[in-house]
């Protein structure tokens, strides 16, 4: 815990998360979540399913209403009553297990569907932008093309420009790879590591280890609602203080 | 059969059938609108639209279009409500539509994946923009073949309104059959008529599904 705060010292938090606490009918998937996420940090969730990480997630981009607890971004509370909520909201981008893209609108429209209709931009202004980030995701060539004939990779690739086209200032991958085919895995997590060396703010739930021990600055374990332990990844994966962290990851690492 | 008789049918059933596609056409489009409404109501999180409106389409698909009519047409003039049989005509209609319209569009709606409401929100996009840009440009594609079964059918039953003085293909039927007393030429002939008419949207229907299909 100690060299967390000491890598992450001078840099501020962009996501603050205090005592966070939600549960569906009377089973309780979030209980005291305190976490914070440092401005170009990349924090991976882990743990095994049903232990909260994705509506933890979810949480935070008002997808769930938490029933207790607060959330901060770049120290501003989010709350839905306040008239900062939209702004803050905007500033955060979802990417999601089933990509979830429009699927009557090209990929060059998906992108730019945030910028003309949120932001009301002009559609020559996105159409320059949304070009721009397919390109970064490698995906220039298949502007026109609708997400029905793209393959589940490029599909993420272009869900993640979509994300980026808001130029949101933290990123929440929810299980980015979880529904792809297994040899589509490796270029979605291409697209994220450049992201990360580019200094975007992450935070990640993923079963993905090898991304995990190689791109997180920080590794979360959650189980049963709770967050068990956190810190780096060499520190968790070499020498994990806690038991269920212990087993979880022998049963995930072959 | 007296083919000579029904030839000289065509031209004045012709009219007719013109009051029939003109009635049928508006009360769809009003239908559609209050269809639309209706249908945002009924899946509000408001517990008062979503009541109301589901109150409304209990009544109006619980009770028979001919009753609904009747009591506009004749029930109108005793609270002082004197409607012309053309306006009646599609205002019963219209209404009775609509009931049938916000569930084909309520159940088109609900049909779409969650997830894309959710993207649409994560986006920052409003609930009235999401269900503008996202929701409801994917299930008006899905709408099409319904909505052509409730035309067809809201077409045939605009027959009925020819109990309330409203003069359209049915009607016309009856007074040229009182007329001559030839039923067998008469019905015939505003049976080919009705036949043409749902072929016809049968088919803009059809065309309609194909070209709004590209990307699925």
């Amino acid at each position: 815990m100690n060299e967390v705060s000491a890598s992450s010292a001078g840099k501020a938090p962009a996501i603050s998360i205090k005592n966070l606490h939600k549960s569906f009918g009377s089973l309780k998937v979030l209980e005291d979540i305190n976490l914070t996420v440092f401005s170009g940090e990349v924090v991976v969730i882990i743990g095994p399913s049903g232990s909260g990480k994705s509506t933890l997630l979810r949480c935070i981009k008002n997808l769930e209403r938490p029933e207790r607890g607060a959330i901060f971004v770049e120290g501003r509370p989010l709350e839905a009553r306040s008239k900062s909520f939209k702004a803050l909201q905007q500033e955060i981008g979802m990417v999601f297990q089933h990509f979830n893209l429009f699927p009557h609108m090209t990929a060059l429209e998906n992108v730019m569907e945030g910028p003309v209709t949120v932001k009301k931009m002009q559609r020559k202004e996105a159409e320059g932008i949304a070009m721009d980030l397919l390109s970064r995701v490698g995906l220039a060539e298949k502007k026109d093309v609708y997400p029905s004939r793209l393959s589940g990779g490029q599909k993420q690739r272009v869900a993640i420009a979509r994300a980026l086209a808001m130029q949101p200032k933290v990123m929440l991958f929810d299980e980015p790879t979880s529904s792809l085919d297994p040899e589509l895995v490796g270029e979605v997590l291409s697209v994220m590591k450049n992201l990360a060396r580019e200094g975007m703010t992450m935070i990640v739930v993923t079963h993905e280890m090898g991304f995990a021990r190689e791109v997180a600055d920080r590794v979360v374990f959650m189980d049963g609602g709770r967050i068990l332990e956190e810190d780096v990844p060499l520190n968790i994966f070499r020498a994990p203080r806690h038991e269920r962290t212990k087993s979880f990851l022998e049963k995930i690492i072959v | 059969m007296d083919f000579a008789y029904m030839k000289s049918l065509m031209p004045i059933l012709g009219v007719g059938a013109v009051t029939t596609v003109e009635l049928t056409i508006l009360s769809v489009i009003f239908g559609t609108f209050i269809g639309l409404l209706l249908a945002l109501m009924k899946i509000s999180s408001n517990m008062i639209f979503s009541r109301a409106a589901g109150f409304y389409i209990y009544v109006m698909r619980g009770t028979p279009l001919l009753l609904q009519l009747f009591a506009i047409y004749y029930g109108g003039p005793s609270i002082g409500i004197n409607l012309p049989p053309f306006v009646a005509a599609v205002l019963g209609m219209s209404a009775n539509s609509a009931a049938y319209v916000a569930e084909i569009i309520r159940a088109g709606i609900q049909s779409i994946d969650r997830g894309q409401m959710e993207a649409a929100r994560a986006l920052g996009m409003t609930y009235g923009q999401a269900m503008r840009r996202i929701i409801l440009p994917q299930a008006y594609r899905r709408l099409i073949p319904p909505m052509g079964n409730e035309f067809i059918a809201l077409l045939k039953d605009s027959s009925l309104v020819s109990t309330i003085a409203m003069v359209e293909l049915m009607r016309v039927a009856q007074q040229m059959y009182a007329n001559s007393f030839k039923p067998i030429e008469v019905f015939t002939m505003a049976g080919i008529y009705y036949l043409m008419l749902t072929s016809i949207f049968t088919i803009i229907f059809g065309k309609m599904e194909r070209r709004f299909s590209v990307y699925e």
